[in-house]
C-alpha cells in the first residue's frame, strides 16, 4: 500500500503540468461544494440562533400594522386582550411589540438629531468608559453610540459632557461602536428610565395568543383576527393579520435554495467534466506505461496490483484536486461573506463530504482505465519498448 | 525443475510451437539456440508462466499451473522466477536500487530486510555506488547487470534469460555470463536464450529451435532440408 502510494506520487509528479490541468475541473467542483455548505450551514446556524426567541410551539401571534404614519400608540389594548381570551380554545394573550425601541430627540448645544433609544442590555463592551452596563439607579446616565458622538460633540469628548434627551437632562457615561453585523441603537438608558420615560412610546403591536393544548391554533390565529376587526380598539388606525415569523426566513430559504441548486449544479458539472478528463488522463497514462506494467506482472504484481495501483493514482490525483479545492473553497467562502448579512461557515462535515466526494471522482472515473490496465495479456506488454 | 511435453501454441492458423518436448533438471543451465523468429521467446514465455495459451502439457516443479489462478500465478513468477529480457525493461525512471527492489514489493515473504537484500544483489553483480543512478546514465552491461540483480533478488530457483547479452559486445557479453555461470555454480538452474554460439559455451546443454521445432542434437537440425 505505502509503496504503491510511493508509486503514485511519483508518477504525479512526473506529468506535472498535466495532472494539474485535469485537476482544476476538480479543483472547481469541490470549491463549489464547500462554498454551497458553508452558506447552507451559516444560514441554518443563523435561523437555528434566532429560533431560540420565537419557539412558536403551542402560541400564535396576531399582528396590528398602523395605516398612519405619525400616529405611533394604536396597537392592541387590554379590552383586546379580554376580547382575544373569550374566545374558544385561548389559554392567556400576551401582548408584545416587533420593535424594542423607542424614538428621542436629543441635543447638545445648538446640535440635536432624533435617534433610537433602547434600555442597556446586560453587559456591553464600551469604546470609552469603565462600566459594562447601567444600573437601574444610575438614572442620569447613558451610553451613546461612537457615531452618535461625533455627530452631537463634533469629535469632541463626549464622555462626562451632559446632553439633553426629550427635554431631561443626561450625563454620558460611556461609548460603544457598532459593528454592522450588530445592529444597536444610538442610546442606550437604564431600564428604570426606559420604563418611566420611552416605554410608552413602543406600541403593542402583537398579540401572542397561547392556545390551550390539542387546540389548532392556526384556526385560533384566525378567529382572534375576525374578533379584533369587529372588537378592536385601535381597528379603525390600521389592520389586523396573523404573523407568520418564519416568512422572511422563508422567501429567504427559498432564494438560497435557488442559488444552492445553481451552484450544485455547477459543482455536478464541473466534477463530471473533471471526472470525465481524470478517465481521459487514466488512460493516456495506462497507455504510456504498458512496458513499466509488463515488468511489474513478470516480477509478481498480479493483475489487482496493477488495478490498485492505478486507482490509487486515480484517487490520489483526486484528493489532491479537492484539498487545492478546499483551499479555494475557503478563499471562496471568504469572499461570499463580504456580501452575506451573516456568516457563511465551513464545517468539518463539508470538510469530509470533499474528500469523501473527490475519492469518489477518482474510483469512479479510474475505475474502467484501472481495469483495462490489470487485465493487458502479459505477453503483449513485455513486447512493449 | 521443469518438464514439457507435447507443447504447441499457435496465432490464428500460425503454429509457433509444435510438439515440443523438454526436461531441465534441477541445477541445469541450458541454452536454448535458433534462427529470428523460430519460436524461442514463444516457448520462454510459456516456461516463464508469462504466457498461459498453450497446449499439451507443462509441469513445474511436478506441478501443472495450466488452471491456476492469475494471483497465484503471478506470486509464483515473483517469488520462484527470475526472468532477465533482451532490452533490460529496467523502469527508466527509476533509479537502480528502486529497479531491483521491483519484486520484493510484490513479495509477501521477507518485507523488513529489504534493504539488506538490494544491497546484497548489488554487491553480486558488481554495481556498488550505483543504486541512485537511472538507467540512462547506465551503459549496456551495466543495465544488463541491473537486471540480473533483480531477476535474482528474490532468490530464485530457475532464471529465464532472453537474450541476455544480445545488446552487448564480446567482452561485456563475457562478463554477463561469468555472473550467470556463478550464479548456476550457486545452485540456481538457468535457461537462456542466445544466437551467439560463445554465449551458447557456458551452457551445460543446448537444444535448437527451428520453424516451431524442438531438437536436442545441432546435427538434426538441418536434416529435414
Ligand atoms: N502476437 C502474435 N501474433 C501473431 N504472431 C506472433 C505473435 N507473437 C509472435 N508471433 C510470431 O511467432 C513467431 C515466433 O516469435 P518469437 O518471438 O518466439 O521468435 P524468437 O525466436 O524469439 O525470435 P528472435 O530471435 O527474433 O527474438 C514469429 O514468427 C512471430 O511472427
Ligand atoms: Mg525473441
Amino acid at each position: 500500500m505505502i509503496d504503491k502510494l510511493l508509486i503514485a506520487f511519483k508518477s504525479i509528479g512526473k506529468n506535472k503540468n498535466r495532472n494539474f490541468l485535469t485537476m482544476l475541473g476538480i479543483i472547481i467542483g469541490i470549491a463549489c461544494v464547500i462554498a454551497i455548505l458553508a452558506v447552507g450551514d451559516g444560514f441554518t446556524k443563523t435561523m437555528t440562533k434566532g429560533m431560540g426567541t420565537h419557539n412558536d410551539s403551542g402560541r400564535v401571534t396576531i399582528s396590528f400594522e398602523t395605516s398612519s404614519y405619525d400616529d405611533s400608540t394604536s396597537g392592541f389594548t387590554q379590552n383586546d386582550v379580554s376580547s382575544i381570551e373569550s374566545l374558544s380554545g385561548v389559554d392567556h394573550v400576551k401582548l408584545d411589540s416587533s420593535s424594542q425601541e423607542a424614538s428621542a430627540k436629543v441635543q447638545y448645544k445648538t446640535k440635536h438629531e432624533t435617534t433610537s433609544l433602547n434600555k442597556a442590555p446586560k453587559h456591553l463592551n464600551l469604546y470609552k468608559g469603565n462600566d459594562t452596563t447601567i444600573y437601574s439607579d444610575d438614572s442620569s446616565n447613558v451610553f451613546i453610540s461612537h457615531g452618535l458622538a461625533n455627530r452631537l460633540f463634533k469629535g469632541g469628548n463626549a464622555l462626562n459632557r451632559a446632553m439633553i434627551i426629550d427635554g431631561n437632562v443626561f450625563i454620558v457615561r460611556g461609548i460603544y461602536k457598532i459593528s454592522d453585523f450588530n445592529y444597536r441603537p444610538d442610546i442606550y438608558v437604564s431600564k428604570t428610565v426606559f420604563k418611566q420615560l420611552f416605554a410608552g412610546q413602543i406600541t403593542k403591536d402583537l398579540a401572542r395568543i397561547y392556545v390551550q393544548p390539542g387546540v389548532n391554533k392556526k384556526s385560533v390565529g384566525k378567529r382572534a383576527v375576525k374578533q379584533m376587526k369587529k372588537f378592536g380598539e385601535d381597528k379603525k388606525m390600521g389592520s389586523y393579520s396573523v404573523s407568520n415569523p418564519d416568512q422572511m426566513s422563508k422567501t429567504f430559504t427559498k432564494m438560497m435554495n435557488y442559488i444552492t441548486y445553481f451552484v450544485a449544479l455547477v459543482a455536478g458539472i464541473s466534477l463530471l467534466i473533471a471526472g470525465i478528463g481524470v478517465m481521459n488522463v487514466m488512460y493516456i497514462t495506462v497507455s504510456e506505461r504498458r512496458k513499466e506494467i509488463g515488468i511489474r506482472r513478470a516480477f509478481g504484481a498480479t493483475s489487482n496490483d496493477i488495478r490498485s495501483q492505478f486507482l490509487i493514482e486515480s484517487v490520489v490525483l483526486c484528493v489532491i484536486g479537492g484539498l487545492v479545492g478546499i483551499i479555494c473553497g475557503y478563499g471562496l467562502v471568504a469572499i461570499i461573506n463580504a456580501f452575506l448579512p451573516f456568516k457563511a461557515i465551513v464545517t468539518v462535515y463539508s470538510l469530509l463530504l470533499s474528500i469523501s466526494v473527490s475519492t469518489a471522482v477518482g474510483l469512479i472515473f479510474g475505475f474502467i482505465p484501472s481495469n483495462k490496465a490489470a487485465q493487458s495479456p502479459l505477453v503483449g506488454l513485455l513486447k512493449e519498448e | 525443475m521443469l518438464k514439457i511435453k507435447n507443447v504447441g501454441k499457435s496465432y490464428g492458423q500460425f503454429q509457433v510451437l509444435q510438439n515440443i518436448d523438454l526436461e531441465v533438471a534441477d541445477g541445469e543451465f541450458l541454452a536454448i539456440m535458433g534462427p529470428s523468429g523460430s519460436g524461442k521467446s514463444t516457448l520462454i514465455n510459456i516456461l516463464g508462466l508469462l504466457d498461459q495459451d498453450y497446449t499439451g502439457e507443462y509441469l513445474l516443479n511436478n506441478k501443472s499451473y495450466k488452471e491456476t489462478s492469475d494471483n497465484l500465478l503471478s506470486r509464483i513468477r515473483g517469488d520462484q522466477l527470475g526472468f532477465v529480457f533482451q532490452n533490460f525493461k529496467l523502469l527508466t525512471t527509476y533509479s537502480v536500487y528502486e529497479n531491483i527492489e521491483v519484486p520484493l514489493i510484490y513479495s509477501k515473504n521477507e518485507q523488513h530486510h529489504k534493504r539488506e537484500r538490494v544491497e546484497d544483489v548489488i554487491e553480486k553483480v558488481g554495481l556498488n555506488g550505483k543504486e541512485k543512478h537511472r538507467p540512462a546514465e547506465l551503459s549496456g552491461g551495466q543495465q544488463q547487470r541491473v537486471a540480473i540483480a533483480r531477476a535474482i533478488v528474490n532468490q530464485p530457483k530457475l532464471i529465464i534469460a532472453d537474450e541476455p547479452t544480445g545488446a552487448l559486445d564480446s567482452k561485456t557479453s563475457k562478463e554477463i555470463m561469468d555472473i550467470f555461470t556463478k550464479l548456476n555454480q550457486d545452485g540456481t538452474t538457468i535457461i537462456m536464450v542466445t544466437h551467439d554460439e560463445e554465449v551458447a559455451e557456458y551452457a551445460m546443454r543446448t537444444v535448437y529451435i527451428r520453424d516451431g521445432k524442438l531438437y536436442h542434437d545441432a546435427k538434426d537440425v538441418f536434416k529435414n532440408d
